[in-house]
């Protein structure tokens, strides 16, 4: 497991990561800086006064200064700057908060994603080229083929308004978090909406390898020594079954995140999706920058992770 | 011992069974057609199509007419779908919405299958190097958050269809990149190219003239399923309200606008939200179907 090749090609990867996340913050960071315009549009300050507020942020500072300034800021300190928009408002305590909260939505997704996948993907294996089978099937082609906003919107009048007297109002739209963080009930459509999706890709490729895996010999042998079927399909099937589901667990995890964006912003949820989409719209530019090196950073140990977990499921694979 | 008669149909009368002569895409037709989802997704998309031309010349009311019904009217004759928060006629937006996703959707793939052949055949066919400098390239954006660099690279290139689909493409073009890669590395070690090599092809006849026009069978389907993905990308860039600027209405924005209104008029969310499904839908069969008919030996 953790040989010396895997170390270093975990070191080699996270080179790569810290590469990516350098490269692509500084390409945001200069094109967005050469937007005509700027956070202080909305103010309607002219003349000296907006002179004055450029240079207190720097902002009147040739873009090389302000890209090292920036840099040597979020690389050493730790420090992402101040919101333009909410003056004196730092920005690195209000995204690490945010980050909080959408690790929260994006890990409730990930179980529904993989819990729901995996259930779906076994049950229509188990019953093959039934009525069973074919409708898990399509469930899965359709949700495959739904925006999560879509889905997000069918629960919402679902459940929120068609079934308003059983669930007792709980889900009406907008749904505001009463906390920073939701609670289980707020939590489940906007999870179910997200993990939806990639939970039909879970339970096609499930299926596929169980079907493959179910044909082998050793679960021939497995059944022939009288084990109970549900050994013999969890232990023999389903662990073996899982190998080929990992590999697309990295780009999951980028779908969930970036997907994140649009449920935060349809549940108004206090998390990072949320922020990026309204400092985007507010021009506080700082903050997206911030963000997005956030996500990138994120994505590229998420997937880190992924790749080192294929070496712990499958010992047959070594870097 | 009488003769055993047996009966021969006439057409192995002549001894040997010959199978008629097909082409590879006669064949792949064959196979496509017996596929009856996917059949039915190409009905579906050639109306939607058709519904796009159509739209171009003719619309039922102005799609950007105020007031055309009352403010979130429901379902009457004049306007099967109702009307929107501002009395705009839904099915008017929604068959601009037709176009403008499928401008996006089509658009967006042949830009990707511009970059993404070139680079691919490029890596695949010189390898060393230059493949080793494309392929980092590939990797370091298959890390990225892709839907978030569409978003802020839409914002830096400014409003327009024609930059949504540069964003797009931006993000999207690796998986061509690396499909092609893949056939130029299998295909540069075949026969037909070490002749080709032999009497004397220069390297952009044989990229362009033999190693292409092979791997135009999965190039196809990879642009078959980009498409969805592409239609996708730009609703959710409408539906945050960072898509095709007002007033054209795209599906995600028309989602996007009538979510606010779900309580009371559920009709301005749902219609374009079905819309929406169904044309990824159709999409995604449409690839499974043209995948299984180029390569019936693939297993599914």
């Amino acid at each position: 497991m953790l040989t010396r090749g895997t170390l270093v090609y975990v070191s080699q990867r996270l080179v790569l990561i810290a590469f990516t996340v350098v490269a692509v913050s500084s390409l945001v960071f200069v094109g967005i800086h050469r937007l005509p315009g700027n956070a202080f549009v909305s103010e309607r300050v002219k003349g000296a006064k907006l002179e004055l507020l450029l240079h207190e942020y720097g902002l009147d500072r040739p873009l090389l200064v302000q890209y090292q300034e920036y840099a040597t800021n979020a690389l050493f300190h730790a420090d992402l700057g101040e919101s333009f928009v909410n003056r004196g408002l730092k920005i690195t305590p209000l995204v690490l908060r945010e980050l909080s909260v959408s690790a929260e939505v994006g890990g409730t997704a990930l179980i529904v994603t993989i819990g729901l996948g995996m259930l779906l993907g076994v049950v229509a294996a188990v019953r093959q080229n039934t009525w069973v089978d074919y409708l898990l099937t399509s469930i899965s082609v359709v949700g495959y083929s739904m925006p999560s906003f879509v889905t997000a919107t069918f629960l919402l009048l679902v459940f929120g308004i068609w079934l308003a007297n059983v669930t007792g109002g709980a889900l009406e739209y907008p749904i505001g978090w009463t906390g920073t963080y939701g609670t289980l009930a707020e939590l489940s459509v906007p999870a179910f909406a997200l993990g939806f999706p990639f939970a039909s890709i879970v339970a096609r490729l499930t299926r596929a390898s169980m079907l493959e895996v179910l044909r082998q010999d050793y679960v021939r042998t497995a059944r022939a020594k009288g084990l109970r079927e549900r050994v013999v399909i969890i232990r023999h099937g389903l662990r073996n079954a899982l190998i080929p589901v990992t590999t697309i667990l990295g780009p999951l995890v980028i779908g969930i995140v970036t997907g994140s964006v649009v449920i935060e912003t349809i549940f108004a949820i206090p998390g990072l999706g949320k922020e990026f989409v309204e400092s985007i719209l507010r021009h506080d530019y700082n903050i997206v920058i911030g963000v997005f090196t956030m996500y990138a950073a994120m994505v590229g140990l998420a997937n880190l992770a992924v790749d080192v977990a294929y070496t712990v499921i499958d010992p047959r694979i070594r870097y | 011992m009488g003769a055993v008669a047996v009966a021969v149909p006439e057409e192995f009368a002549g001894g040997t069974v010959v199978r008629e002569q097909v082409s590879l895409w006669r064949d792949s037709w064959r196979r496509f057609r017996r596929n009856r989802l996917a059949l039915a997704a190409s009905i579906y998309l050639t109306l939607l199509i058709g519904v796009a031309v159509v739209a171009i010349f003719w619309t039922p009311y102005s799609m950007s007419h105020l007031g055309v019904t009352d403010p979130y009217a429901g379902a009457t004759l004049a306007h099967p779908f109702g009307g929107d928060s501002l009395g705009r006629d839904i099915i008017s937006r929604l068959m601009i919405g037709a176009q403008v996703s499928l401008i996006v959707g089509l658009g967006t793939q042949v830009l990707v299958i511009a970059v993404g052949v070139v680079v691919g055949l490029v890596a695949g066919y010189f390898r060393g190097s230059i493949d080793g400098v494309i392929s980092l390239v590939i990797n370091i954006f298959y890390g990225v958050p892709d839907l978030l660099l569409a978003l802020i690279l839409y914002v830096i290139l400014g409003p327009g269809i024609g930059n949504i689909i540069i964003a797009i493409s931006a993000t999207r073009w690796m998986d061509m990149a690396r499909l092609v890669r893949g056939q130029a590395l299998s295909l540069r070690e075949r026969e037909f190219i070490e002749a080709a090599k032999a009497s004397g092809a220069r390297p952009h006849r044989i990229l362009f003239g033999h190693i292409f026009p092979n791997s135009l069978g999965p190039i196809i389907v990879q642009a078959t399923f980009g498409i969805p993905q592409a239609i996708l990308f730009e609703a959710f860039l409408s539906f945050l309200g960072l898509g095709v600027p007002p007033p054209t209405p795209s599906w995600g924005s028309m989602a996007g606008e009538g979510l606010k209104a779900i309580r009371f008029a559920p009709h301005i969310v749902i219609v374009p939200s079905i819309a929406l499904s169904v044309t990824l839908l159709a999409f995604n069969f449409l690839g499974d179907g043209l995948r299984d008919a180029f390569d019936p030996r693939q297993k599914r």
